[in-house]
């Protein structure tokens, strides 16, 4: 969420120097944010383009795309939301790879008296949780919240935490509530969680008790030049380094 | 007719709004009396900070509602300490949010009201023996009621649509933080949803035209009341 | 009861500087406008807050910056009848007129209320709201609601001054009627000459900002320096006069200090005061006492002071302790050679004779 308004501002703010050329818009789930980033700011400053991120939760965007929206790249955070434009046919399913994945942790605030442990049936989240609420992206619709139900309902923990959550606008929301202290928990990819240091992990859900998280990468119908030429930038080496050094799983796909 | 949920959702509007303007409207009142009389260097600049929540975007003033009012923020764990108030994922963060965006209706419209009041009538109360607080409260308030109640009716209209600063400090939470337009945000975001969100859309609605002849009227009364 | 009041203040462009005394009874505050009225009354009421000054009513002072003593307004106990009337509007006429009542320190009991209400007329107004009253109903709630919060001394700022002549002519008795009670000494702003004469019982002339003139009425009006003092045409005289008898011929006798003056027939008993004004267009001058003239008043009177202007003379006449004054053309002042001193006989062509206020 701060992802939006972070890049409204920049939108706003300036661009580089010179004129730009090009512009290429990319819509990404906001757990991409940082290290989007840097990959733009790597290409922009090697090529006379700009490259204008928005990032927020995935089922957000899909529908933004859905209706108009002028994105030329979509970064989803699972197959669902890439999969409800593909059906719609507003991409072009031709350049559709997922280049890198993530893995789901629990994480609570620096402070917090807990410390690392196994997260498996036999956790005690009520005690955890000490009567808090457990801060998680919207089961609903947001990708890293319905990872995270998944996960629970496998582990036999849904239905006692159902009332217990904080269902955030998407999986950045989360992390600062438990950055803020207000929740004593949270579920959000490893990616996030290194991202703040007033955030330590607890656990890590283990591979089995959910999908496979995957990060669909897709060109939209009508994409540019200059966007086929940031996505092929995008999917290539440096910028795999870039999501690796942000805790990006690498993905065959 | 409604479905459990939509029932949540709505009651949860009302008691979200109501709580929202009635608790903002003594701070409106000050507020107005202090704009209203006061003569000072810097005014312009508070009347401009009583402004902001109409020029700031929702989720700013939500993420800055976390800051100060979360648990762990200054003012929030002040109240929380001494007055054992909690605003965190419930509903009661949903009125303070609701409250402060929609605060500056109420200052304006109450501030318009106080200013229009003839200052002759105020002389003549103290000829006849009324001193200020008296003058205040028997022909300053009554006076000023329609202004109040305008802005009071379009502070609770705004309120029931907020949605930005309500998600962002207090999340999404059924039957705690869900109002209507929560609810059909959640509605619209899953997916298969689109139904239920049309339901709550025109609930939305029905409730929106229900406030405005409940405002027409109240405003028709309290015109009369002084006379017009 | 009486009131000292004296008052200096710089506005821009004006200052004020004002003392006069106020006796028992209507005292007018009478010149045009911007002559400084307004702000010696909002003074008096502690509305305004003058640069130097000293009121004192009744032995209590109110005002003396030298002492540095101010009382606030809303202490004073003084009744401010406004000329727009200013009741409040979201109060009925009852609210309104028990508004002060309800503040006083030694509230007026119900029957002075009912005595208020029934003195001006307001018993069936009592549950409505101002929005609904005419203007003279307005002015006489807001006179009620002055005198109900038991003021030592009423304030009237041109209470007339916004209404018609009929609505005129519907407050003026009560207010006669109000001198007539004498309960409270009474300052009334005007700029009716007509009013002041009518109400008054002394004068106190105002103009740029400081006292003119100032006496009594009955001697006031009929001075040729107050017509000078005050800007407006000469008017006439003012009298205090009684019922002497009730004649057949459908006329009626009344006695005043200087004889006797033939009216139409006035339905009061014989004995009753009354106040007769006699405007000096309608007095005209004889050296020989004229017989056979359709005129019934022919008063023997001496010429006490003359004053000439543009093209006519007022001449001030003394009818024992009476004065009257008589308006001619400078060619019949000359032509007739008159002087102060000589004995000449006013023939009186017209007298109004103000109502009393019982009849209302």
């Amino acid at each position: 969420m701060r992802g939006i308004v972070l890049a409204i501002v920049f939108a706003i703010l300036g661009t580089s120097p010179a004129p730009a050329a090009d512009k290429v818009v990319v819509f990404a789930a906001a757990s991409l944010t940082n290290a989007m980033q840097d990959i733009a700011a790597a290409y922009e400053k090697k090529s006379n383009v700009r490259i204008v991120n928005s990032f927020a939760s995935s089922s957000v965007l899909a529908r933004q795309i859905e209706n108009g929206a002028p994105a030329e790249i979509f970064a989803s955070a699972d197959t669902q939301w890439m999969d409800y434009v593909a059906k719609r046919g507003l991409i072009d399913s031709a350049s559709l790879t997922g280049p890198i994945g993530n893995a789901l942790v629990l994480v609570a605030p620096e402070s917090s008296p807990l410390g690392p442990r196994a997260i498996d049936a036999h956790l005690d989240w009520k005690k955890l949780l000490a009567g808090g609420r457990l801060a998680l992206g919207d089961p609903d619709h947001v990708p890293a919240g319905i990872y995270a139900k998944e996960a629970l309902a496998h582990l036999g923990a849904w239905d006692a935490l159902a009332p217990h959550l904080a269902p955030a606008e998407d999986v950045r929301a989360a992390l600062l509530y438990v950055d803020r202290g207000e929740a004593p928990l949270g579920i959000v990819y490893l990616t996030d969680a290194k991202q703040d240091a007033k955030v330590k992990i607890v656990g890590v859900f283990p591979q089995d008790t959910h999908s496979a998280i995957v990060y669909p990468f897709a060109l939209v119908k009508g994409a540019g030049a200059a966007a086929r030429a940031y996505f092929k930038f995008l999917t290539g080496k440096s910028a795999l380094a870039v999501f690796a050094r942000y805790g990006f799983t690498a993905h065959a796909h | 007719m409604l479905t459990e949920p939509e029932i949540q959702a709505l009651l949860l509007s009302l008691r979200v709004s109501l709580v929202a303007v009635a608790a903002a409207l003594p701070f409106a009142l000050a507020a107005s009396v202090w704009l209203a009389r006061a003569r000072f260097a810097g005014k312009a600049l508070v009347e401009g900070a009583f402004t902001l929540p109409l020029v700031l975007p929702p989720v700013v003033i939500g993420y800055l509602l976390l800051l100060a009012f979360g648990t762990r923020g200054p003012l929030g764990a002040w109240l929380l300490a001494h007055l054992g108030i909690r605003f965190a994922f419930n509903w009661k963060g949903a009125a303070l949010a609701s409250a402060i965006v929609t605060f500056p209706f109420q200052v304006r419209a109450i501030r318009l009201a106080l200013e229009a009041m003839d200052r002759g009538l105020s002389e003549a109360a103290e000829t006849l023996g009324a001193r200020a607080l008296d003058r205040f409260v028997n022909l300053t308030l009554p006076l000023a009621l329609p202004g109040i109640l305008a802005g009071a009716i379009t502070a609770f209209a705004a309120s029931l649509g907020e949605f930005g600063a309500i998600i962002t400090f207090v999340s999404n939470i059924p039957g705690e933080t869900r109002t209507l337009p929560l609810a059909i945000y959640n509605a619209l975001e899953t997916p298969g949803g689109d139904l239920e969100a049309a339901r709550l859309s025109a609930l939305s609605i029905a409730l929106a035209l229900f406030g405005v002849a409940l405002a027409a009227f109240a405003q028709r009364r309290a015109a009369r009341s002084i006379g017009r | 009861m009486s009131a000292e009041i004296s008052l200096y203040h710089q506005f821009s462009g004006f200052a004020l500087d004002a003392q006069f005394r106020m006796e028992k009874g209507v005292t007018a505050l009478f010149g045009p406008s911007g002559a400084g009225k307004t702000s010696v009354v909002n003074a008096i009421a502690g509305l305004l807050k003058p640069q130097k000054g000293r009121i004192v009513i009744g032995g209590r002072t109110l005002l003396d910056t030298d002492a540095r003593v101010s009382v606030p307004a809303h202490a004073r106990r003084i009744g401010y009848v406004f000329q727009d009337a200013r009741l409040f509007p979201h109060m009925s006429v009852e609210n309104n007129l028990r508004f002060g009542l309800r503040r006083a320190e030694n509230p007026a009991g119900e029957s002075e209320f009912a005595h208020i209400v029934e003195l001006l007329g307001l018993g069936h107004l009592l549950a409505r709201k101002p929005a609904k009253l005419s203007g003279g109903e307005k002015g006489r709630v807001a006179l009620g609601r002055a005198l109900l919060a038991a003021p030592r001394l009423l304030l009237l700022d041109e209470p007339l001054a916004a209404l018609d002549a009929a609505r005129k002519s519907e407050i003026l008795p009560y207010l006669e009627r109000l001198r007539d009670e004498a309960r409270v000494p009474m300052l009334y702003v005007s700029h009716s000459l007509d009013e002041v004469t009518r109400l008054a019982d002394s004068v106190v002339v105002m103009r740029d900002g400081r006292v003119a003139a100032k006496g009594p009425v009955f001697d006031l009006i009929s001075d040729l320096e107050f017509a000078a003092a005050s800007g407006v045409e000469s008017y006439g005289a003012v009298l205090d006069a009684s019922v002497a008898s009730h004649r057949g011929d459908g006329l009626s006798v009344l006695s005043f200090a200087g004889g006797a003056l033939v009216v139409g027939r006035v339905p009061k008993e014989p004995g009753a005061r009354l106040r007769v004004r006699i405007r000096a267009e309608d007095v005209m001058l004889a050296l020989e006492e004229p017989e056979a003239i359709s005129a019934n008043n022919v008063i023997p009177t001496k010429i006490a002071a003359i004053r000439q202007e543009a093209g006519h003379a007022d001449v001030q006449l003394e009818a024992g302790a009476a004065k009257l004054v008589a308006r001619i053309t400078q060619a019949s002042l000359v032509r007739l050679g008159l002087a102060p001193g000589a004995r000449v006989f006013a023939i009186v062509k017209s007298v109004t004779v103000d109502r009393n206020t019982e009849d209302l």
